[in-house]
């Protein structure tokens, strides 16, 4: 099959960000210019442009303008995290959420939502996140050498007692108004985004995305596996950890913004992978950029869609995901 | 090089667990010794030390559960012995750091897949890691060494193609390539020539025997006697994590040994064609 061109396709993706954050700032109940979005940022950076009136720059610069950032920036550490993860893994279908991060990060959140102390919601989550991370890293170890299959499995039983906890939790002591926010955490919403959660994504991206996009070439290695990676002189079980941890530490900043927003980290990469290859010096940077484009305008959907009423984006990027999952998997079936 | 001559009586198996390569007129080289692997408790490789001839191409050979993958494994430092030394031309193979190493000794694995659509340039790329930082991008020399490893092994109109959509023996010389991209002092094979149909397996083995001859220091386990009579120069026969018999490959190789190491009875005949041994078996 005839590829695209990394380089050609990056800078796409980046003009296609740029385009898509301006323009879902100027979409909702309220019509925003794309000139006014451009005023807002340049009034509140301190550059001289006329600013708009007050509560149209509250519009775009307290509501819509954070929300999309955040957006784009849980779109970006959800790709990458899933690509690194399928490398590391070698498991094509691992997502980021497979070593039960998001089941633990929901316990954690949804036991906060319930006593009531929402402004820890994502302190909780990060925490219930990496809790579940160690336990399951805990239980692979207790089954003897720590390989990925036994994570991958581990993982799973540590998913699956976690959710029961929470939907126990739920069950007993959920009501009314309460419900309503679990359920929208549980399902993946960006709706309560603000400044901070941009801060929280945006420093996970920056700090431990960016150096982790850079390790393309030590991901390749372990195409064919441990044996190989290490005749090649990689640290094996250094960069798998280290990698491990980073994709994690993304993974739990994201979720304890926006819960568990499923089929980003496991789509997005095999999207990339089709335009241009499986090489991860390519694919980690353009699954973050695809990534953070995709989720900008499934989260700008998940607003406007049933306009005045919002659904959390998780049910959108499932709708979206779910078919072409189902494409891959047959295609993958016709390909080996 | 020297073609091991079929001899009409045999000499007695050699059971020894070493030999000198100064024989050979050329020191140095790789040298193993009281190397013990164990995993999960079970002792895999009992103390054994082996040594392979600067510039020589050498076959492990043994039957299945000798120990002849984790013995290479060890020998190329890819996975560490539990105790002993390995040392080639003198340097500390599994004391020197991993990309220094990676440099200097190749590893091809049995049957290597991936599920990855890495296309066939890519693969053989994998083998400049070593010798590049992870940031820099790919140097002109790098898609050098690349293109002269493909070369090398004919694959080089396959480059495009993605790796697992190769039949088995072009699998097998692109991993070379990829290894001989690291451009390795030592190159180790594990079983290069399983599942490869005749033709090949026989033109892994004369690949092998070119890279002898530009100075590559060659040991590949073989399951198949007569491909290891034929090309080698030494064989290390290795039965139950112990080398029983090591040498050059017309000493070593007997009926007898053969015999006992396993459990068959053998025919060592001459090919009518090359003149080169060819193994017959039959049950003990």
């Amino acid at each position: 099959m005839a590829k695209v061109s990394p380089f050609a396709l990056g800078s796409a993706l980046a003009i296609a960000l740029l385009v898509s954050i301006t323009v879902a700032v100027t979409i909702g109940p309220a019509e925003i210019r794309f000139d006014e979005v451009w005023r807002s940022i340049g009034s509140h950076l301190g550059i001289g442009v006329s600013p708009l009136t007050e509560l149209r720059d509250g519009i775009v610069w307290q509501l819509r303008l954070p929300r999309v950032l955040t957006a784009a920036a849980v779109g970006a550490g959800l790709a990458l995290s899933g690509a690194v993860m399928q490398a590391i893994t070698r498991n094509p279908l691992a997502d980021p959420y497979l070593l039960g991060l998001s089941s633990g990060a929901a316990l954690g959140a949804v036991s906060v939502l319930l006593l009531g102390a929402a402004v820890l919601l994502p302190f909780a989550a990060f925490v219930g996140a990496l809790l579940a991370l160690t336990l399951t890293l805990l239980l692979a170890g207790s089954l003897g050498a720590i390989t990925p299959s036994r994570t991958v499995l581990a993982g799973i039983a540590v998913s699956a007692l976690a959710s029961a906890i929470t939907s126990f939790v739920i069950f007993w002591s959920v009501t009314g108004d309460s419900y309503r926010e679990v359920l929208s955490w549980l399902l993946g919403s960006l709706s309560g985004a603000r400044w901070p959660a941009v801060a929280i994504t945006m420093t996970a991206i920056i700090v431990i995305g960016i150096p982790v996009m850079l390790t393309g070439r030590l991901l390749d290695s372990f195409a064919f596996g441990d044996i190989q990676a290490a005749s090649l002189g990689v640290n094996v079980s250094a960069t798998r950890w280290g990698l491990l941890a980073a994709t994690a530490l993304v993974t739990g900043a994201m979720v304890s913004v926006s819960g568990s927003i499923g089929f980003v980290g496991l789509i997005l990469p095999h999207a990339v992978r089709l335009l241009v290859g499986a090489g991860h010096r390519a694919l980690l940077p353009l699954s973050a950029l695809l990534g953070a484009v995709f989720l900008v305008w499934a989260d700008t959907l998940a607003r406007t869609l049933f306009d005045p009423r919002e659904i959390p984006v998780g049910i959108v990027t499932a709708m979206i995901g779910a078919p072409i999952f189902a494409f891959l998997l047959t295609r993958r079936k016709s390909s080996t | 090089m020297t073609r091991p001559e079929p001899h009409d009586e045999q000499p007695p198996a050699v059971t020894t667990n070493q030999f000198d390569p100064s024989n050979d007129g050329r020191p140095g080289g790789l040298i193993g010794e009281r190397i013990r692997i164990t995993a999960d408790g079970a002792l895999l490789i009992d103390n054994v030390d082996c040594t392979v001839a600067r510039g020589s191409l050498s076959a492990l050979v043994g039957p299945n559960g000798a120990g002849k993958s984790t013995l290479l494994r060890a020998l190329t430092a890819v996975q560490l012995p539990a105790s002993g030394t390995v040392h080639f031309d003198g340097d500390d193979l599994l004391g020197m750091p991993r990309r220094q190493r990676a440099r200097l000794a190749a590893f091809v694995e049995q049957d290597a897949t991936t599920d990855s659509a890495l296309t066939v340039d890519m693969v053989v790329a994998l083998g400049r890691l070593p010798h590049q930082s992870l940031w820099e991008a790919d140097s002109p020399e790098s898609a050098a060494v690349v293109a002269s490893s493909l070369d090398t092994v004919g694959m080089n109109a396959f480059r495009e193609r993605e790796f697992h959509s190769l039949s088995g023996g072009e699998k097998q010389r692109v991993m070379l390539a990829r290894a001989l991209a690291q451009q390795p002092q030592l190159l180790a094979l594990d079983e290069p020539t399983n599942h490869l149909d005749i033709a090949a397996q026989l033109s892994v083995l004369e690949l092998l025997d070119h890279l002898r001859t530009t100075g590559v220091t060659v040991l590949a386990a073989l399951h198949d006697l007569s491909l290891a009579a034929s090309y080698c120069d030494h064989v290390i026969v290795l039965s139950r994590g112990r080398v029983v018999a090591a040498g050059a490959t017309e000493e070593v190789l007997t009926e007898e040994l053969i015999a006992e190491v396993y459990g068959v009875r053998a025919s060592i005949m001459r090919n009518p064609v090359t003149g080169k041994p060819v193994i017959g078996y039959s049950p003990a």
